[in-house]
C-alpha cells in the first residue's frame, strides 16, 4: 500500500492532464487540479484498490479580499498507512459552480450541501440540492461565510418549507420527532417512515442549533479563540480546544513543551472516561436497565467532581491555551487521580460482569442498529462508531499528537456494528484510558507548561490539525489573516460524519429501538450544527 | 442476582455526596418565589435547548443521577410542555430555534415559570452578536429566574430550585 507520495505519483500517472501543480502543506502532499477533473480523480482515490482513500474533510475558503477566488479542498485518509492526501481546486473571479463528487464519493454529501449554503457555490451534479444549514426561512442569497456577509447582521424571515423525502404505500406512516425532545436532549429533528413497527426510512433534519461558530472564529484573534473552541461541543471541550490550539501552534511555529503535551493527553483521556462511562449507563437506561444507569451515573459524577477539583471546571474548561496548558497538576493531585481511577476501574469491571450476565439486556443490544462495514466505509465513518463496524482507525495511533507517541493506546475494534459492539468499544476504551492515565502519570516529564510564539504567520498561511476526541476524529483547519487574526476556521466534529450514517443503521429496526440506536452513537448536535 | 445485591450493599447511599454550592450570583427574586407558590413542593420541568453547547444539558441531566437525585425534592422532568410548571431554557436562541421556543412557551399551561439556565441563555455568552443568534431568551419570552455560569454546576441549579420551593414551605408555616 502506498504512502502519500506514491499515491501522488499514481494519480499523476493515471491523470496526467488533471494535475496542475504538486505541492505540500505541513508535509501533506497536495495536488491542485483542473476543476472538471475532480470527480474522476476523487473516484480513483476512493476506489482504486492500490490507494483506497476515505474522504476525511471537504471545505471551502473565500480568499477575498486578498485574492478574488474561492478554493475547495479535499482531504483523503489513505486506507493502509493512514497517510493524508490533499486535493484542491480554484474557482476564480465570479465562478460559482464546481463539480460534485457525491455521486462517486458518498461521504461528500453533506459537505457539499454545507458549502452551497455557507458560500453560495453550487455543486453541479449533486443528487440532493435541498438546503442543509440554512433553514427555509433564511432569505435567498444569505451565505454567511462569504467575506462580504456582515457577521452581526439581522436576517429577515421569509416563507418556505423543507421537503422531506416521502414514502408512499399502504399503511406507511410518518413519525416526526423533535426539534424539542421528551428528555433532556439537544435540539434536532428526526422523521421516521414506518409500516407497523419497522423503520422504512429515517431522515435526519438538523442545524437547528447553528450558531455561526465558523464566522465567529473569523472575528477573533488566533491566540484568543480557545474559549470559543471549547464551546463548539461542550462535552468535548478538551478535544476541540486541543485541536484548535495545535493548528494555531503550527501556524505560529510553536513547539509545545513535553509536560504540556502529556497533560493534554491526560485531560483528553479524563474527558473520554467520563463520557464513555456516562454513555454505557445511558445505553442501559434505554433498555430500561436502571441499575447500571444509576451506577454509571454515579461514577460519571465522581469523575466530573474530580475534574472540578483538579481544574476548577467539571468539563475541564480553561486548561488549554495556545502554546501549552494553563494548569499544572501537583504530585498530590496526580496520586489522587491514580487512587480514584483505580477504585473506579474495579467498580466498573464489576458492573461489566453484571451487564453481560443479564441476557435480557444483551439480547436487546445484539443485532440492533447494525452499521455494516461497507456502509461505514462509504460514509467515511471513524471513531467509536467506526471501530465498532470494523474500521480500524484511531488518530492516537495513526497520527500521534500530544503525548501519544510515547504512550500508545490499544485500539479496540469490533466487527458486528451493532449497539453491543459500540458499547463494547466503549467498555474496552474505559479500561485503556485508565491504563493510559496511569502511564502518562508515571512518565510525566518536568518542565515548563507553555512556550512563546516565534514567528508571525503570513496572511493566507494555513494549518490542519487532527485530534482523536472521545467520539472520533476532530479536525480543524485554521487560516491566518492580517495582524494575527483568523481568516478561516473550518471545524469538523465527528458527529457531522456520523449523522448521515445513523440513517442507515436505523433501517429495518423497530421504532422503540431507535432511541437506543441513537444513544449508542451518541452524537453531538451542537458540534454538527456549528 | 447475588452479585447485584452485593454491589448495592457495597456501594451504599451516595446521595448528597457533593460539595456545597457557592453563593448564587443572582438571588432568586421575590416575584419568582411568589410565582412558584401554586406549585407547592413539586415542580415539573421541561428543558428546552435553543442552541446550547450541550454542557448545560449535561448538568441538568446530572441532577437526575443518584448523587443529586433531584426527584427527592419534588422536581420532575416532564416529556411535554403541557405537563410543565417551569421551562428551563438553555442556549442563546438561534434563528432556527426562535420559532420552536415561542411555540413551546405558548403550549405551556399557565401559571408558568421560565428559568434561563447558563450564560448563553442570559446574555448569549460567546455567541453574542452572531447573525445566527437572536437571543437572549428574554428577548423572546419573559424570564423569571436566571442561573448564571458556563455551565452552572448542578449544586448551583439545585440551590435555585430549593429557593423556589421555599415559597411553599413559608406559606405552610
Ligand atoms: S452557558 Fe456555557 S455551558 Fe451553557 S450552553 Fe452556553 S456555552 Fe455551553
Amino acid at each position: 500500500m502506498p504512502d502519500g507520495q506514491t499515491a501522488v505519483a499514481r494519480v499523476q500517472e493515471a491523470f496526467p492532464q488533471a494535475v496542475m501543480q504538486v505541492g505540500s502543506v505541513q508535509g501533506v502532499p497536495m495536488l491542485r487540479l483542473h476543476k472538471q477533473d475532480v470527480p474522476a480523480v476523487a473516484r480513483y482515490i476512493h476506489t482504486d484498490p492500490q490507494v483506497l482513500g476515505s474522504l476525511s474533510l471537504l471545505w471551502a475558503v473565500d480568499h477575498r479580499p486578498r485574492e478574488a477566488r474561492y478554493e475547495i479542498c479535499y482531504l483523503f485518509t489513505l486506507a493502509e498507512r493512514k497517510d493524508w492526501l490533499l486535493l484542491s481546486v480554484d474557482l476564480a473571479g465570479d465562478e460559482r459552480e464546481f463539480a460534485s463528487i457525491t455521486p462517486v464519493v458518498h461521504a461528500a454529501k453533506w459537505y457539499e450541501r454545507e458549502i452551497r449554503d455557507l458560500f453560495g457555490l453550487i455543486p453541479v451534479g449533486h443528487p440532493d440540492m435541498r438546503r442543509l444549514v440554512r433553514h427555509e426561512h433564511w432569505p435567498k442569497g444569505s451565505h454567511p461565510l462569504k467575506k462580504d456577509f456582515v457577521w452581526d447582521q439581522l436576517l429577515e424571515r421569509v416563507q418556505g418549507e423543507y421537503a422531506y423525502r416521502k414514502m408512499h404505500g399502504e399503511g406507511v406512516f410518518e413519525i416526526p420527532v423533535g426539534p424539542i425532545h421528551a428528555g433532556i436532549i439537544e435540539a434536532g429533528h428526526f422523521r421516521l417512515s414506518v409500516a407497523g413497527e419497522p423503520i422504512l426510512q429515517l431522515e435526519v433534519r438538523h442545524f437547528w442549533k447553528h450558531r455561526g461558530v465558523e464566522k465567529l472564529f473569523e472575528q477573533q484573534r488566533l491566540t484568543e479563540a480557545v474559549p470559543l473552541a471549547e464551546r463548539v461541543s461542550g462535552d468535548t471541550s478538551v478535544g476541540h480546544s486541543v485541536a484548535y490550539c495545535q493548528a494555531v501552534e503550527t501556524l505560529l511555529g510553536m513547539t509545545v513543551p513535553p509536560r504540556a503535551r502529556y497533560l493534554r493527553s491526560l485531560f483528553l483521556e479524563l474527558e473520554r472516561l467520563h463520557n464513555h462511562i456516562g454513555d454505557v449507563g445511558a445505553i442501559c437506561n434505554d433498555t430500561a436497565y436502571a441499575l447500571a444507569h444509576a451506577h454509571c451515573g454515579r461514577m460519571k459524577e465522581q469523575l466530573m467532581q474530580l475534574n472540578d477539583r483538579l481544574t476548577g471546571s467539571r468539563f475541564l474548561r480553561g486548561v488549554n491555551m495556545v502554546g501549552g496548558v494553563s494548569r499544572d497538576l501537583s504530585g498530590v493531585q496526580l496520586s489522587q487521580i491514580d487512587a480514584e481511577l483505580h477504585a473506579i476501574e474495579q467498580e466498573f469491571a464489576g458492573i461489566e460482569k453484571i451487564l453481560f450476565a443479564n441476557a435480557s439486556l444483551t439480547e436487546r443490544l445484539e443485532s440492533t442498529g447494525v452499521l455494516s462495514e461497507g456502509i461505514a466505509w462509504d460514509h467515511a465513518v471513524m471513531g467509536v462508531v467506526g471501530r465498532a463496524s470494523g474500521i480500524d482507525r484511531d488518530l492516537r495511533r495513526d497520527r500521534p499528537f500530544a503525548a501519544y507517541h510515547e504512550c500508545q493506546p490499544t485500539v479496540a475494534v469490533y466487527r458486528y456494528g451493532d449497539v453491543r459492539a459500540r458499547m463494547r468499544v466503549r467498555l474496552d476504551e474505559v479500561h485503556d484510558s485508565i491504563r493510559l492515565i496511569h502511564a502518562l502519570h508515571r512518565q510525566l516529564p518536568m518542565g515548563p507548561l507553555t512556550t512563546q510564539s516565534v514567528e508571525a504567520p503570513t496572511p493566507g498561511q494555513w494549518a490542519i490539525s487532527a485530534v482523536e476526541g472521545w467520539r472520533g476524529e476532530i479536525l480543524y483547519v485554521v487560516m491566518a489573516a492580517e495582524e494575527g487574526r483568523i481568516h478561516r476556521c473550518k471545524v469538523r466534529d465527528p458527529s457531522f460524519v456520523h449523522w448521515p450514517a445513523i440513517q442507515w443503521a436505523a433501517l429495518g429496526n423497530i421504532v422503540p429501538d431507535f432511541p437506543l440506536i441513537n444513544k449508542s452513537f451518541n452524537l453531538s448536535y451542537a458540534g454538527n450544527d456549528l | 442476582m447475588f452479585r447485584i445485591i452485593k454491589k448495592s450493599l457495597a456501594t451504599g447511599v451516595v446521595t448528597g455526596q457533593f460539595p456545597a454550592a457557592k453563593a448564587l450570583s443572582e438571588p432568586v427574586s421575590r416575584e419568582a418565589i411568589d410565582k412558584a407558590k401554586p406549585f407547592r413542593r413539586s415542580l415539573t420541568i421541561r428543558e428546552v435547548d435553543t442552541g446550547s453547547c450541550n454542557a448545560c444539558e449535561m448538568e441538568m441531566n446530572a441532577l437526575a443521577n443518584p448523587v443529586y437525585d433531584v426527584e427527592r425534592f419534588g422536581v420532575e422532568i416532564a416529556a411535554s410542555p403541557r405537563h410543565t410548571d417551569a421551562l428551563v431554557v438553555t442556549g442563546p436562541v438561534t434563528v432556527n430555534m426562535e420559532r420552536p421556543l415561542k411555540d413551546v412557551y405558548k403550549q405551556t399551561a399557565d401559571p408558568k415559570l421560565v428559568i434561563a439556565l447558563g450564560d448563553c441563555a442570559i446574555h448569549c455568552g460567546v455567541f453574542k452578536g452572531s447573525y445566527a443568534v437572536t437571543g437572549p431568551v428574554e428577548r423572546h419570552i419573559p424570564v423569571d429566574v436566571r442561573i448564571a455560569g458556563c455551565p452552572p454546576r448542578p449544586t448551583e441549579i439545585l440551590a435555585v430550585l430549593e429557593a423556589l420551593r421555599s415559597a411553599a414551605t413559608e406559606s405552610e408555616k
